[in-house]
């Protein structure tokens, strides 16, 4: 599903000419195949986020590729990787990303908007998706009117209703209580086993790291794979 | 994204700041009002110009003269010959005047005409027919109100304007002239030629009365004679004055006008009758060169109204990057689940059009009304305060749909100008930043 090869990235900090480089990522190699939960784990600063951001191409990759689906993205333009997530991917972020002018429906609807499904098509997929997710009676509340574990769901809702074959979560229980991290985390166990969903998460959460059929550890911008979750921890 | 979704997503977003954009569309409102208002100006007075030069003669006519001399019958000729032209209309003066029928007499323009040819360029009868034979007549429609029973010379004294012309009109010939028999007193009128005895007449029927001027103060009372009593009247009158039998402007046409099928063949026409040595007047000829002058003076009104548009399009630049900013997290949102740079510019150049077209419509709606207002207002202020009557026809302001496409095209495209650069920063908004503000 997802190859990653030889990548490697820097920050340019600084004005143009005179930038200081830090280097983040070195020599990255991962593979996750179809259907596997993959936990991404690592200390603050480790890289693991940029990891995560160069597979869904919010930053372009200097040295190395990456392929997903057989699709190599690494010289995709802007456009293209845009066309490339609506079709493909799906998100989950820390801190949910509602956009807080739309309503619950308004929202899970976005991708199918973006996507250019009919009216009507997009009202049936929307309210089953909102069942799906047990927010039905919820769809007109504003992402302010609803707490943190429904804001989250909402945003589930918002990744799964184009289908995508992947997921990629960014800290998906940070911003949530036990009880609500519980729910997702059965929930994304619930997806792959049912749906076959692949799902890439960024986690330093061993509650999360625990649902993993594999963990990676990024290690000052190196990757370690298969470590244990004790080995980490240490 | 569907066009209806982006509109949604647009209306949806300018709701939010309802104030904001009501405020910039006033701002356009205002400018693009202000345009149209100003160039009005100038469409009305080319407009009133063009319609005074109108007013007076045909847009298909060409007159023609020779540098010297009159014209003769082989000129006409020469000039019936002559590709695109439709007619050739000759006339001489007739130097006797006088008509009369029982006690109603007249003086009246006389004038000898080719019929047919007048016919072909557009003459009209309001009842009758065309001259047949040699003493049948045509007159103008006004012929009757000139017609009048003799009274004393001092008839009119210390009568009002509008007393005399009631008594004037009293005096008219009431009765329908159509096939009445007048008789046509064959004096000369050189008023140093004395004749002695009863004055010569011819009788003439009237067999056609000529269509009402379009124009309401155009007063027709002429008289068209048929070429044979033209030469009838001139042996007869020949031999009251010798200085008719040889004068040269009696036998050539004092006034030869060429008529064209349409007024786009008018510039071609007056071309290939130049070449022939003539020289023309066509009202296209007056109207190209006034024409030049009117197009820059619009020109200009239409530049400094455009600058009022370039100020509401400030606006419009500041209500749109403002927009941008606030909304770049929604923005790195949509951007993060897949929608393209070339979507998020769509949308605020939408949104900036929406503002544009509201200011436009509304703006020429104002501008409308203003104009309308101004126009029918103006006169009534002139009459209370100046105390004076405009001319008939006058507007200060007009507004044809040509100025009309002319604003509107200015207003967008400022519009949409002022729209890109914070739809080009749209697209650039970067998707990490957006995401992490609230972070």
């Amino acid at each position: 599903m997802i190859s990653v090869s030889n990548l490697s990235y820097a920050f340019k900090i600084g004005k143009k000419g005179k930038e200081n480089i830090v280097p983040v990522l070195h020599d990255v190699n991962l593979q996750v195949a179809e259907g596997e939960i993959v936990a991404v784990v690592g200390r603050s600063g480790s890289g693991k986020s940029t990891l995560l951001n160069l597979i869904s191409g919010f930053i372009q990759p200097e040295v190395g590729n990456i392929t997903i689906n057989r699709t190599n993205l690494s010289k995709f333009s802007e456009s293209k990787w845009a066309e490339f997530r609506l079709n493909h991917l799906g998100f989950i972020f820390q801190s949910f990303q509602l956009i807080p002018s739309m309503s619950a429906f308004e929202n899970v609807e976005l991708p199918l908007v973006l996507k250019g499904v009919s009216v009507p098509e997009r009202k049936v997929r929307t309210e089953e998706m909102l069942k799906r997710v047990g927010l039905e009676s919820f769809k007109n509340h504003y992402p302010g009117e609803l707490s943190g574990g429904q804001q989250q769901r909402v945003s589930i809702a918002r990744a799964l209703i184009l289908n995508p074959p992947l997921i990629l979560a960014d800290e998906p229980t940070g911003s949530l209580d036990s009880e609500n991290e519980k729910q997702l985390l059965s929930f994304i166990k619930e997806l792959n086993e049912k749906y076959g969903i692949t799902f890439l998460m960024i986690t330093h959460d061993h509650e999360v790291a625990s649902i993993a059929h594999r963990k990676v550890e990024i290690i000052d911008g190196y990757l370690r794979e298969g470590r244990m979750l004790h080995e980490v921890q240490r | 994204m569907k066009f209806k979704d982006k509109h949604r997503f647009v209306r949806s977003n300018m709701k939010k700041n309802r104030t904001r954009v009501w405020m910039t569309i006033l701002a356009s409102t205002i400018g693009c009002a202000f345009l149209i208002m100003l160039a009005s100006i100038g469409f009305a007075i080319h407009k009133t110009a063009v319609d005074d030069v109108m007013s007076f003669r045909m847009v298909n006519e060409i007159q023609v003269q020779k540098e010297s001399g009159m014209m003769t019958e082989n000129d006409v000729k020469k000039l019936e010959q002559i590709e695109g032209v439709k007619a050739v209309t000759r006339k001489k003066y007739t130097p006797a005047n006088q008509l009369s029928i029982g006690e109603y007499n007249t003086f009246a323009n006389v004038i000898s005409a080719h019929m047919p040819s007048e016919e072909k360029a557009g003459f009209e009868l309001d009842k009758g027919r065309m001259p047949k034979n040699k003493n049948e007549i045509v007159v103008g429609y006004h012929f009757a109100e000139e017609l009048r029973k003799d009274q004393p010379e001092n008839a009119l004294e210390g009568l009002s304007e509008e007393e005399a012309q009631k008594r004037m009109k009293e005096l008219s010939y009431k009765g329908n002239l159509l096939n009445e028999t007048l008789k046509y007193h064959l004096k000369t009128d050189n008023p140093e030629i004395k004749i002695e005895g009863p004055v010569q007449t011819v009788d003439v029927k009237i067999v056609g009365i000529g269509k009402k001027p379009t124009r309401d103060w155009a007063h027709d009372n002429s008289v068209f004679i048929t070429e044979d009593l033209y030469n009838e009247v001139i042996s007869i009158l020949g031999k009251q004055d010798p200085k008719i039998a040889s004068a040269d402007e009696l036998k050539n046409y004092g006034d030869v006008k060429a008529f064209t099928a349409s007024a786009d063949d008018v510039k071609e026409v007056t071309d290939r009758i130049e070449k022939l040595d003539y020289m023309t007047y066509s009202i296209i000829k007056e109207l190209k060169q006034m024409n030049v002058y009117f197009t820059l003076f619009k020109a200009g009104l239409i530049f400094i109204g455009a600058i009022a548009v370039l100020i509401a399009s400030i606006g419009i630049f500041n209500t749109m990057t403002m927009a941008v900013t606030e909304r770049s997290q929604d923005i790195g949102i949509m951007k993060a689940i897949g929608a393209t740079p070339k979507t998020v510019k769509r949308i605020f150049l939408l949104e900036s059009a929406y503002i544009g077209l509201w200011g436009v419509g509304l703006g020429t709606l104002l501008a409308y009304i203003t104009s309308y207002g101004v126009n029918f207002a103006l006169p009534i202020i002139i009459e209370q305060f100046v105390n004076e009557t405009p001319p008939e026809g006058f507007m200060l302001s007009y507004i044809p749909w040509s100025l009309t496409a002319i604003a509107v095209t200015i207003c967008m495209g400022v519009t949409l100008l002022s729209g890109w650069r914070p739809a080009a920063k749209a697209t650039t908004v970067d998707v990490l930043k957006a995401l992490r503000r609230d972070v």
